[in-house]
């Protein structure tokens, strides 16, 4: 296995207020991550250094060897925890979009799921409701086919019966050589799929372990140790 | 992967600009057709949609400006720019294609406004009177300069476009000083507008200065050369030169912050 994320001493102020503070990681490519932690614990904040979306006060970000930049744009693909879709475009234009912009993004993977999950593609961005551009999103970024996934909080915003559905998709659209990485407070929902999880909180890595370590050695469900590593 | 970016501004823009162009031209026609009559049942109409020309003529320039800045905020610096600059694409590339497509629609604009003035004033004949009028100014010119006016033109719009682009560039490169504050973005957004004016009015007031020494140490560019064409031309170069710096500076302020700076909310 070859790391495909690696950061060190990363740091990342807003004014006074440190969202991250000094976090070291190293993620191995081939399995399903929970990035977990509380609200404001800094897991959005790691994903949009990783994108390049923010600067790091200090410390550096490696994914696949190389410091965010076009080549790592390349082959990472992002689900920003908000809506980043126009407002001017039909669903077929944004796919057309993508399939400009990203040499790995498989239009028909994407025409595949909209039929699924009855979107049509002419259907205009504008008139959508919240939750069915959230799971226009996810299309997008799962009809690619990177090497790395960074999913900012994929289910929290849809029903569960659409959760189920969403993850799903990720599991099956991804292959064995890439690495997912998702974060979440839902961690119950999404405890199934995940292989290695990381915790947060107020920026600070507290615990990285294999979910069978933690159900083996320590007897636990993730969702019993999140809650009492994060007991209030 | 600049001429993609290319192809969506002005995709993004077109559907907003050419629905007012086209309108702004039908109107213009209408008023001519309605004024045409020469008629009193037909005064009244004429004068609204002459109104309504003129209140689209406004709009289209308003407009012109406003989707300049909205296109550059809205597109990298709010939700939007989650899906820029998650592209394979360098900062730089996102500027220019915004920048070459706000400079063609100023233009385009402009165009429209002036061929929707050319159809209310249109007589029979007139276009042959213009045209003649053209064919005059252009024999005069050449006559004076020789073939060196077509240089000459190609020279003076060169130097127009850099003005503009310098226009643009200005109001980007507050825009993202703007975004440096974690707070008041937009204030600190006109504040860095004024400052950024300031510091050019002082840059062109410097540049008159040195002219002026230079002239009293007698060093002009009419003791380099006394070939009327070079001279013209060095002239022009360095007129260049001296307004391309400004908007060079402007443009790297803009690239560095949105290269090395960027911290999307």
């Amino acid at each position: 296995m070859s790391t495909i994320f690696e950061c060190s001493g990363l740091t990342k102020k807003f004014g006074s207020k440190t969202a991250l503070s000094g976090v070291d990681l190293k993620i191995e490519r081939g399995q399903i991550v929970g990035l977990l932690g509380p609200n404001g614990s800094g897991k959005s904040t790691l994903i949009k250094l990783a994108n390049e979306l923010l600067t790091p006060t200090s410390g550096k970000i490696l994914i696949g060897g190389q410091q965010p930049g076009i080549e790592t744009k390349k082959i990472v693909s992002y689900l920003p925890e908000r809506t980043y879709l126009n407002d001017w475009m039909r669903v077929q234009q944004i796919i057309e979009f993508f399939s400009d912009f990203y040499d790995n993004f498989k239009p028909e993977k994407a025409y595949d799921m909209l039929k699924r999950l009855n979107i049509s593609p002419n259907d205009r961005l504008k008139t959508m409701s919240k939750g069915t551009k959230e799971k226009v999103q996810l299309i997008l970024v799962m009809s690619r086919e990177a090497e790395l996934y960074f999913l900012d909080e994929p289910i929290g915003g849809v029903d569960p019966a659409a959760r189920d559905y969403i993850l799903e998709t990720i599991l099956s659209n991804y292959n064995e050589n890439a690495t997912v990485i998702i974060s979440s407070h839902l961690i119950s929902d999404i405890e199934k799929i995940l292989d290695y999880v990381i915790f947060l909180n107020q920026g600070k890595v507290v615990l990285t372990s294999t979910v069978d370590d933690i159900r083996d050695a320590k007897g636990k469900s993730v969702d019993l140790l999140f809650r009492e590593v994060f007991k209030c | 992967m600049l001429i993609k970016l290319l192809k969506y501004e002005v995709k993004a823009t077109g559907r907003l600009f050419l629905p007012i162009f086209l309108s702004l031209l039908v109107l213009a026609a209408i008023n001519k057709i309605l004024s045409a009559f020469n008629h009193p049942t037909w005064t009244t109409p004429a004068v609204i949609t002459m109104i309504i020309y003129s209140i689209i003529m406004a709009g289209m320039f308003v407009m012109t400006f406003t989707v300049m800045i909205q296109r550059f905020h809205k597109n990298l610096l709010t939700d939007e720019g989650y899906l820029m600059y998650t592209l394979p694409v360098k900062s730089w590339q996102h500027i220019i294609s915004k920048l070459l497509v706000s400079l063609m629609w100023i233009i385009a604009s402009a165009l429209t406004a002036m061929l929707s003035t050319e159809i209310i004033a249109y007589k029979p004949g007139t276009l042959g009177k213009i045209l003649q009028a053209l064919a005059t100014i252009h024999n005069q010119i050449i006559g004076n300069f020789g073939l060196s006016a077509y240089l000459l033109l190609l020279e003076m719009i060169l130097g127009g476009l850099i003005t503009l682009a310098s226009g643009i560039l200005i109001v980007y490169a507050s825009i993202a000083i703007g975004h440096l504050f974690t707070r008041h973005k937009i204030l600190s957004s006109f504040g860095a507008f004024i400052g950024l004016t300031t510091l050019s009015q002082i840059y062109l007031v410097l540049v008159f200065q040195i002219t002026r020494i230079a002239h009293f140490a007698n060093f002009s560019l009419y003791n380099i050369t006394s070939n009327e064409f070079v001279r013209s031309e060095l002239i022009f170069a360095s007129g260049f030169i001296l307004i391309a710096i400004p908007c060079a500076a402007y443009f790297a302020v803009t690239n560095y912050i949105l290269s090395r700076r960027l911290n999307l909310e």
